[in-house]
């Protein structure tokens, strides 16, 4: 947002930037070598949704379209509303590069419908040395960064800064301003 | 493909642009006067200025010193902690670097810091205790779009004005009273009434430049309002969520002695409701706009979102 956008108090929701995202497809096929660093089956797209009708008729058409993926490619669905006022799309694929379509079909569903602007990100599953991890794709920005939960309300934010050179390593695009690297609490698989 | 997002409100940057520039010329009519009557204007200016740095680099740390709001840890409020990162995400804003929370069970909010990324975000524990919690999120959004459209800024830099024309108002009054205009270089080739001509002209001057620019600067805030409500709908998706706080918000307000009233006096300016009892004057003296024409224009934007006009 401009300064003349802040002075004159415009508000406006920045548009998705989803280019970046595909980097991670090829991460994967990389990341099949190493031992401390695995994928897994779940992967989900979190957005604010909005108290409209025509956003009823955009989350109808989604859930339509989600059926039909969970029967060619069986990529099962859930939709789930969180604490915060954000819904989840949770998916549940063991065949990675599913995954990441379904990811990109939510995405492109929301976008087409005029509602780019509601996207927050979404987020990949991952088992970092036997620990729950997640690798969040902030759609805003269009970077990547992790996130590793120990307890309830607390981040390893050691664990965090290893995972974020690793994924650096590997190529992907990660968020460089630590402040923007949102906890994202209570992701619901 | 079609992009659904808020229109910008362009009657609100019409008056913006307006009373800014407005400012701009009280601005020059006061430099103006001072220069004219060889008062030592640039003293004055310098004197303001350091005062106004000062409360913009201390903005965050006075506010909380002055409410008693305590800064909590993500340990202690995960929730609040965890909904206003979700709403940072959203409108792209870094995290706050203060959440904190006071007190009192008046129910309020308010944001405050030079930048966004020294941010302050406090609410009270009425707030939370008596609104669900998309009404919480929505008075955070609204908080958050005050921070990202740098409100501390534009307010802190339109009060100079402000404080100038107070300083040499009692400059002026404590002058009159030991009976010397100084050595003031006008006094000298000309006779001794028409210096005092001047500095009448001086004072009243001042005077009606301290009211016209409080008044535009009242003015400027309550737009802000306005824009930083139209935010927290942008960023919520849900205009009538904020509209139902205000409404709890304000209707408690009213209930609430006085008592507690004062104690959160100072930190008016950023407040979500206006925490104080205005009188007759209120609508024209006020920071706040009243709550009913905020909530007539959130329902204007809910109606625009359902025939998807935005």
């Amino acid at each position: 947002m401009g300064i003349l956008s802040a002075l004159f108090g415009r508000s406006k929701l920045k548009r998705p930037s989803r280019e970046q995202f595909f980097v991670i497809a090829t991460t994967a096929v990389s990341l099949s070598a190493r031992t401390d660093l695995n994928v897994t089956n779940f992967a989900g797209v979190v957005f604010n949704p909005v108290e409209s009708s025509f956003f009823a008729e955009l989350q109808n058409e989604m859930d339509a379209l989600l059926d039909a993926g969970q029967a060619a490619a069986g990529t099962k669905f859930e939709v789930k509303d969180d604490g915060f006022g954000t819904r989840w799309v949770i998916l549940d694929d063991p065949d990675f590069e599913d995954l990441v379509t379904t990811i990109h079909i939510v995405g492109e569903t929301i976008t087409e419908h005029g509602f780019g602007d509601r996207l927050i990100a979404a987020v990949l599953r991952f088992d970092f040395e036997g620990k729950a991890a997640y690798w969040i794709y902030n759609i805003k920005r269009g970077k990547f960064y992790p996130l590793v939960l120990s307890g309830r309300s607390q981040r390893d934010n050691a664990a965090e800064m290893r995972l974020g050179a690793l994924m650096e390593q590997e190529k992907v695009p990660v968020e460089p301003n630590l402040e923007n690297w949102y906890a994202l609490w209570g992701i619901p698989f | 493909m079609r992009q659904r997002s808020y229109g910008r409100d362009r009657e609100l940057t019409f008056r913006m642009s307006f009373t800014i520039l407005m400012l701009v010329f009280v601005y020059i009519a006061f430099m103006g006067l001072l220069f004219w009557a060889g008062v030592p204007w640039f003293f004055i200016l310098i004197l303001a200025v350091g005062m106004s740095v000062f409360q913009y680099y201390m903005s965050d740390r006075l506010v909380l010193m002055t409410t008693g709001a305590k800064e909590v840890t993500p340990e202690q409020e995960p929730r609040l902690h965890a909904t206003i990162e979700r709403l940072a995400a959203m409108a792209d804003l870094p995290k706050p670097k203060k959440i904190a929370i006071m007190d009192t069970h008046v129910p309020n909010a308010f944001a405050t810091g030079r930048n966004p990324q020294n941010a302050v975000i406090a609410v009270t524990r009425g707030l939370m205790s008596r609104l669900n919690a998309k009404e919480v999120e929505a008075v955070l959004a609204h908080e958050l779009t005050h921070v990202k459209n740098r409100d501390v800024m534009v307010l802190t830099w339109a009060s100079v004005i402000v404080i100038m024309a107070g300083f040499l108002m009692q400059m002026l009054f404590w002058m009159s009273l030991f009976g010397g205009f100084g050595g003031g270089g006008r006094g000298r080739d000309s006779g001794g009434g028409n210096a005092m001509l001047v500095m009448l002209a001086v004072y009243v001057g001042t005077i009606v430049i301290y009211f016209a620019s409080q008044l535009l600067i009242m003015a400027l805030s309550r737009y802000r309002e306005f824009a930083a409500d139209r935010g927290a709908a942008v960023i919520t998706g849900a205009p009538m969520q904020l509209a139902s706080a205000l409404q709890k918000i304000s209707n408690d307000m009213y209930r609430i002695p006085e008592k507690d009233l004062r104690q959160v006096e100072h930190a008016n300016a950023f407040f979500i409701v206006n925490a104080l009892k205005g009188g007759e004057v209120a609508n024209l003296m006020s920071s706040h706009p009243p709550v009913e024409k905020r909530i007539e224009r959130l329902m204007r934007m809910q109606r625009d979102m359902e025939r998807g006009g935005f």
